[in-house]
């Protein structure tokens, strides 16, 4: 691990990721600034706004180098105090400091935590580390070392082969090989040749490219330079999604500064080779991350995709041979030319080599961005680093692959993450998120959330796709409000089947895996709102009824006092009761009880 | 090169599809998008097909496959009869009130023809096959487009409002194969996509034959002007015929 | 007064057109500008934008429906973009979009009639341990609870609805 300075001068690294910023860390960041302006400091200090550290759940995160101390969950009045004790004085102030909550202990450095010490970070890794801003920090990382040998020792084929013997498999989801990709766009006999980078990422509860893109801005950017060399290509694309508008403020900086560098434009670094990238910004589409319709949007259309029976590689943007690969497979590429192959090659699994980001999030403690070797088990990331279930619930299962993938039961958490393992399990790992469930979610209710979901996003052209999702959207919403049959489930799997084969793109084709999948682990759940009008987990408001069990409750209060319509009623140090009338089910008196008093019938 | 469809050889065009292929050599592949003056689309998936190449078999839509390579196709399998039937009985279900649905789905699921209740609704009709939409921008003037995405799709005029561009031709009222686009017209009007025009009567029958916006537009675009431009389709033939009789007359 | 009523300044219009070729790939950059700029899509705006690229006004009114970052209709001068991302949906957005169509009367897409309060739902903000959140006009709300929303409602001028259910 690089330290970023020397000894006579510290570094204060603020998260400064969308989720940091949700969290107030600019009011932390600006306070440092404006604070050692005007406090007399002994020590020369910067300050710097990183990207996402992708430890979520504990910011701000505020890291001080060359110290290596983490402080998490850091408020603007915590400011004067740090600059006191820790920048001043060398001091730590303790009740910054992570506590495990198992071992009780506070832990210096993120590098001693679990969630960090069981990581491998490649595609993250100068992210938490670097402004994103300062082209200066991404060159003191070793950036752009990869691009200089590549153009000056090595030739565009052997750029190609060295990609292919290390095995990368695109990140996106479709997990294709990035070499052969390359290999085969660079055969096609037609220029002038494009570069697309899908930073259009849209499964809800996934944002892993959304911060490499804030928070690394120029590892894209090389990975995508060193690929034009390669393939002969003279533009390049960045397609970001319309949310992500710190992503594309960023970006953009970065390209200006490659500009200014020679990274980009023409004669890059005395060579041949001239491209240069623009920024293009989604429109608020799901189904733009399909890529035949990420070329449409680019070209000026709806993002409607079309029948891929002959490759983007071979007819793709404006009709020439176009490479399209996800942020985090450009991510990788630097180290894979700077490192060597064979280095990457050895992390990782047989069919899957290298490491993967997730995003993990859902019930669990740790949420937040975790990148682990291909192989790492679904147990290991959830329990490990993720910390297990919050509030001390049990887990249910987690949803891998987003819309396109499917529901993981308890049963299978020891199933490695890859490309092929989940998907032989009826799921897929897709681009990475992970969401983590308990036995306060509705799997039926999650069939419908995603159904829910894909019914508007899918662009609405094909039959299979468009009406299948209106039919199962309506046989779940039926379900969900006790309205279902026992027929409606072989319906589901036979529409699912024809929209699985019949489709005609991966949307439609993936669209009924949460449904086939929540049916085929979870279908006494469904067979319970059917037969006995009943939502297990509590959650469909038409099924559940919530109760308080007058043994286990202590008349605490804590229910009552944060229920929105007032529907719970009880006398101090005596059980209370709730009022079914009044009630919404919000299962806000569920989360609060401390006592696990609060039933569903 | 050859290729075989159904154990039948045939001969074909590199680029060709499947579909063109099998329709210029008698084979039938239902269909409900495609139209032989615009070709296939790829939306309804009923031409769906099974493909063998070397060892690999998948389903592909023949409107839209090029072939390029000698392969195998079967243009019905169980499993493609069950993908038809599927999708007929999604399409009924989206659109009761196509008395060519109601018909389709009897004829993929059996049972008797029923009584087809009229919806004021054109979504009720309608199964997005976009026929419509490419009559208009190939002939006509581009006035409809399908619009929002999902299952909220649908085609419309810009605003759901009388289109400014439309000329009242209804190319898409004539091509749409479940009558779903409501003309309602007399003698002297024709209303369509909640546009009302006035339909123009020929100076040789009399009969109403288009309407004004339309003869304006066929005017700017081909130039012709005068009485041939004011004729029907028929007394236009007609008159044509009279002058080329006319002219071998003077010819000779 | 309905937002509708409203007159769009076509000079602002035009300005920010010509910042782009006139060419088909940058209808969604031209859109994109206008919504910044207006808070929606005027209609005027459409019919520029299709008769400077030269396309018909039908295909660039698709491109305005099918995009969700567009709006046809002004938004509330309060905008709340619920995050129905799947981390927020299994901690509770759903009580939050349901609370304010309760107080507001509202459901996700719609402007109050008084154009005060507007409501839509995001994909996934990527705030995810901060769910359920919830963002009014660039302010992110995090960890929103059921009567949390109550006061957020309150907190920006809304009327609370003590009444039904």
């Amino acid at each position: 691990m690089q330290q970023a300075i020397n000894d006579t001068k510290r570094m204060i690294l603020v998260c400064c990721g969308t989720g940091c910023l949700a969290n107030g860390s600019m009011e932390v960041y600006q306070a440092l600034q404006q604070q050692l302006s005007n406090t007399q400091v002994q020590v020369e200090t910067y300050t710097k706004a990183t990207g996402c550290n992708g430890w979520c759940e504990k910011g701000p995160l505020v890291k001080i180098m060359p110290d290596d101390i983490t402080y998490c969950q850091v408020k603007a009045k915590d400011v004067p105090e740090i600059i006191d004790k820790t920048i001043q004085s060398g001091e730590i102030v303790n009740r910054l400091l992570y506590r495990d909550p198992k071992t009780k202990q506070r832990y210096k450095s993120h590098h001693d935590i679990d969630f960090y010490k069981k990581q491998h970070k490649i595609a993250l890794r100068n992210i938490g580390e670097i402004d994103p801003a300062s082209i200066e920090d991404y060159i003191s990382r070793d950036g752009y070392q990869a691009l200089t040998q590549a153009l000056k020792e090595m030739a565009p084929a052997g750029v190609i082969d060295e990609i292919i013997k290390s095995g990368l498999r695109g990140r996106g989801g479709g997990g294709f090989p990035t070499g052969l990709k390359w290999k085969a766009c660079a055969a096609v006999d037609s220029s002038p040749r494009y570069i697309i980078c899908n930073g259009d990422e849209g499964d809800p509860g996934a944002f892993m490219d959304r911060s490499i893109m804030e928070g690394d801005p120029h590892t894209v950017i090389e990975g995508m330079i060193i690929c034009a060399y390669a393939i002969g290509a003279s533009a390049g694309f960045i397609y970001v999604r319309d949310e992500y508008s710190l992503a594309v403020k960023n970006l953009a900086i970065a390209i200006n500064n490659a500009r200014s560098r020679g990274y980009l434009g023409k004669d890059i670094l005395g060579s041949t080779l001239s491209f240069d990238i623009d920024i293009v910004r989604g429109g608020g589409a799901f189904v733009c991350g399909e890529e035949t319709a990420l070329i449409a949007s680019i070209e000026g259309n709806v993002g409607e995709p079309r029948d891929k029976y002959v490759f983007p590689t071979e007819k793709g943007l404006w009709g020439q041979p176009t490479i399209i690969n996800n942020v985090e497979t450009w991510a990788n590429i630097p180290v894979i030319i700077k490192e060597g192959a064979q280095e990457f090659a050895a992390i990782g699994t047989e069919g899957s080599k290298g490491t993967k980001v997730f995003s993990l999030v859902g019930k669990v403690i740790n949420t937040g961005l975790v990148e682990v070797p291909m192989g790492t088990t679904l147990r290991e990331i959830i329990y490990d680093i993720g910390g297990g279930i919050q509030g001390g619930r049990s887990f249910k299962a987690v949803q891998t692959g987003g819309p396109s993938g499917g529901c993981i039961p308890e049963t299978m958490l020891d199933l490695q993450v890859d490309f092929d393992t989940l998907t032989s399990a009826g799921s897929m790992m897709g681009s990475g998120g992970l969401i983590v469930m308990d036995d306060r979610t509705c799997m039926v209710e999650i069939a419908r959330y995603y159904v829910n979901f894909l019914a508007g996003e899918s662009c609405g052209k094909c039959t299979p796709c468009r009406e299948g999702l209106k039919a199962l959207h309506e046989t779940l919403e039926a379900i969900c409000q006790g309205k279902g049959k026992v027929e409606d489930l072989a319906f589901m799997e036979d529409i699912g089947e024809t929209m699985q084969t019949a489709s005609l793109c991966a949307l439609g084709r993936t669209a009924p895996n949460p449904v086939l999948s929540t049916l085929h682990y979870f279908r006494d759940e469904y067979l319970a709102h059917i037969k006995e009008a009943r939502c297990p987990a509590g959650v469909c408001r038409d099924l559940t009824e919530f109760y308080i069990d007058a043994e286990l409750c202590t008349g605490c209060g804590l229910c009552s006092k944060n229920c929105p319509v007032n529907g719970i009623s009880g006398e101090k140090k005596e059980p209370h009761v709730i009022d079914q009338d009044k009630c919404i089910r919000c299962g806000e008196c569920v989360n609060q009880c401390k006592f696990n008093a609060v039933k569903v019938r | 090169m050859k290729i075989s469809i159904d154990h039948q050889e045939i001969e074909v065009n590199p680029g060709e599809t499947i579909l063109e292929a099998a329709k210029k050599n008698g084979i039938h592949i239902p269909t409900l998008c495609y139209h032989e003056a615009y070709g296939g689309q790829g939306m309804c998936r009923m031409c769906m097909v099974e493909v063998k190449t070397g060892h690999t078999t998948r389903m592909v839509a023949s409107c839209t496959y090029p072939i390029y390579e000698e392969i195998k196709v079967k243009t019905s399998t169980p499993a493609i009869e069950k993908i038809r039937k599927n999708i007929v009985a999604l399409l009924y279900r989206s659109s009761p009130s196509s008395e060519f649905m109601e018909k389709l789905y009897r004829q993929y699921h059996g049972g008797e023809s029923g009584e087809v209740q009229y919806s004021f609704d054109f979504k009720d009709r309608c199964i997005l096959c976009r026929l419509c939409v490419k009559a208009c921008e190939e002939i006509g003037t581009s006035a409809i487009s399908a619009i929002y995405r999902g299952t909220d799709k649908r085609i419309s005029t810009p605003f759901d409002e009388a289109s400014a561009t439309c000329i009242g031709c209804a190319a898409c009222a004539q091509i749409c194969p479940t009558g779903a686009i409501d003309i309602f017209q007399s003698d002297t009007e024709r209303i369509i996509w909640n546009k009302t025009f006035t339909r123009v009567k020929c100076e040789r029958c009399g009969e109403p034959f288009a309407t004004r916006e339309q003869l304006e537009y066929i005017a700017a675009r081909t130039g012709i002007k005068g009485y041939e431009a004011r004729l029907c389709e028929d007394c236009r033939k007609k008159s044509m015929v009279v002058k080329i009789i006319e002219a071998s007359g003077n010819g000779s | 007064m309905s937002a509708n009523a409203k007159q769009v300044d076509s000079k602002k219009l035009i300005q920010i057109l010509n910042n782009y070729p006139g060419e088909k790939r940058y209808i969604l950059a031209m859109m994109q500008d206008i919504q910044g700029e207006f808070k929606y899509l005027p209609r005027e705006g459409l019919e520029i934008i299709a008769s400077r690229v030269d396309v018909p006004l039908s295909r660039v009114y698709s491109m305005a429906t099918f995009y969700k970052a567009f709006s046809l209709v002004p938004k509330g001068r309060i905008n709340f973009k619920v995050c129905d991302g799947t981390a927020c949906h299994i901690k509770g957005s759903n009580v939050l979009i349901d609370q304010i169509y309760k107080h507001l009367g509202i459901k996700p897409g719609e402007t109050t009639a008084d154009g005060e309060f507007s409501i839509e739902t995001v994909n996934c903000l990527g705030a995810c341990a901060l769910a359920p959140a919830l963002v009014a006009n660039d302010k992110v709300h995090p960890k929103v609870t059921s009567s949390g929303i109550i006061e957020i409602i309150k907190s920006y001028g809304g009327q609370i609805n003590a009444t039904g259910n």
